[in-house]
Formats: structure tokens, C-alpha cells, sequence
């Protein structure tokens, strides 16, 4: 499907900033200090990722599965880490983790096999990405730290939350924005207090 | 990459301490060299800049 693709014009390699992005920028950049640390997980263009970092002045770490993203991450100055999620990362390190995680459900009829197919679906109930993401997060994160998560009506944002919540975070949704078919959350997540 | 990021990387595989070895650096980062995990072995390659450390089963997908 590469060569449709190519046709048309469409990038294939990168997931260019959207609307999921500046929802998800700004819930994000009026809780992040100078002083912390920050991890964006699937930095994508990183866009987000530079934004945050010019805008409070923190250290913003990106990171992606996809080299593409990773070349052009690290073109807009974003110091950058080809990862499996937060897999390569010490525990307790971060003050914030953001993530816009791939969250449409997979249609068959509209697979393209490529990069951007893998930064948009996620899997057949769009939580594939998801799910791996809010279990081992918890690890990475300061005391005192924050995780923001978008994710859309189309991922049933409840089961999200309820997972969460057995993983022992607080859950917050801190924006909304809707759209003709969907509307999008950014869900805050806090370690609960034990 | 920056030398400052070994504070908070570790192998991806079982979270131990890594090594580093540079091959070039440009204006102080890091361009060309490797990261040794210092319990399993596995090497990780830091190529233009940037650490590759995919899991090595999730490596092959990824050119």
C-alpha cells in the first residue's frame, strides 16, 4: 500500500502533530517545572516533546520505536532514545511521563503497513499499546510524579481507567476536546498514596 | 546523545547498569559508539546520536 500512499502524498514514516498532540501539550505544560525531568513516550515528530521543553524550560526526553521519529526528534533538538516504551529507563527518574499512544482500533480494509499505521492503531480494541504502557510505567516515575495519556472514546477510555486504578494510579481526566466521532481525554495518572 | 542520559538508561531487557563505549563525538555528544549492558552483555548501538535500545527481538523490525 506503500506506493498509494507515496501517490497521494501521505507521509508513511511519521505521525505529524494534531489535534491529539495539542490537547495533550496543553494539559501537560501548565503542571511541568523547569526543574523536572520529562520523558515523552512515542515522541513521534517531536513536536510535542520541543514545545514542552521551550515553553517551561525543562529537560524533555523523547523517545520512539520508530527511527524515523527518532532522526526527527532529535533534528528539533530533542536529546532522543530508540525504545520499547519506557523499557531503557532507571526507576524513580521522571517527574512527568506524557504519551499520545497509537488508540484507533485496527480496520483491516484501511491497513497500510507502515510506520504511521503503527503510530495511530492499536491493536483490534486500540488498547495493544495501551495496556503494556500503564502497567510498567509506575516503575520510571519520581516520587511526586505524573503520567498524561491521551486516549479517545473509540478506546473505551473506562476499561483505560480501570485498569489504571488496579495499577494503583489516581486517575483525573484533565482535558477533553470532541470531535465528529470521537472525543479525546487526557488522563492524568498519580500514583496512588500507600 | 549526551553523556548526562547514562543517569538514567539501563539495559531494557533486566534493568541493570550499562557501559559505554565512544567511538566519535561531535561538540561534546555522543555520535558513534556502543552501550554494554554490565549483567547480560548485550550491546546496544548508538548510531547518529541516537542510543538504539530496542529489546534485541524487537531490533530486526525496525531498519
Amino acid at each position: 500500500m506503500r506506493d498509494l500512499a507515496d501517490r497521494r502524498g501521505i507521509e508513511t514514516e511519521i505521525y505529524e502533530a494534531a489535534e491529539d498532540s495539542h490537547l495533550l501539550l496543553e494539559a501537560a505544560r501548565s503542571e511541568i517545572e523547569a526543574k523536572d525531568l520529562v520523558l515523552e513516550v512515542g515522541t513521534g515528530s517531536g513536536y510535542v516533546a520541543s514545545e514542552i521543553r521551550d515553553e517551561t524550560g525543562a529537560t524533555v526526553i523523547g523517545s520512539d520505536v520508530n527511527p524515523h521519529a527518532c532522526r526527527r526528534a532529535r533534528d528539533l533538538g530533542i536529546q532522543t532514545v530508540c525504545a520499547d516504551l519506557v523499557a531503557p529507563f532507571q526507576d524513580g527518574v521522571f517527574d512527568a511521563v506524557l504519551f499520545n499512544p497509537p488508540y484507533l482500533p485496527r480496520v483491516e480494509m484501511a491497513a497500510r503497513d507502515d510506520w504511521v499505521e503503527d503510530a495511530l492503531t492499536g491493536g483490534e480494541a486500540g488498547r495493544e499499546v495501551i495496556e503494556p504502557f500503564i502497567e510498567t510505567v509506575g516503575r520510571v516515575l519520581a516520587s511526586g510524579g505524573a503520567v498524561y495519556l491521551v486516549v479517545s472514546t473509540l478506546t473505551g477510555p473506562e476499561a483505560v481507567e480501570s485498569q489504571a486504578r488496579s495499577a494503583g494510579f489516581e486517575v483525573q481526566a484533565v482535558r477533553e476536546a470532541s470531535f465528529p466521532f470521537e472525543k479525546l481525554l487526557v488522563l492524568e495518572l498519580t500514583p496512588k498514596r500507600s | 546523545m549526551n553523556e548526562e542520559l547514562m543517569d538514567i538508561v539501563c539495559c531494557p531487557v533486566d534493568k541493570a547498569e550499562l557501559e559505554l563505549s565512544v567511538e566519535s563525538r561531535d561538540d561534546g555528544e555522543i555520535v558513534a559508539g556502543s552501550l554494554t549492558c554490565t549483567e547480560c552483555g548485550t550491546v546496544y548501538p548508538i548510531e547518529d546520536g541516537i542510543p538504539n535500545l530496542l529489546p534485541p527481538d524487537m531490533r530486526e523490525t525496525s531498519a
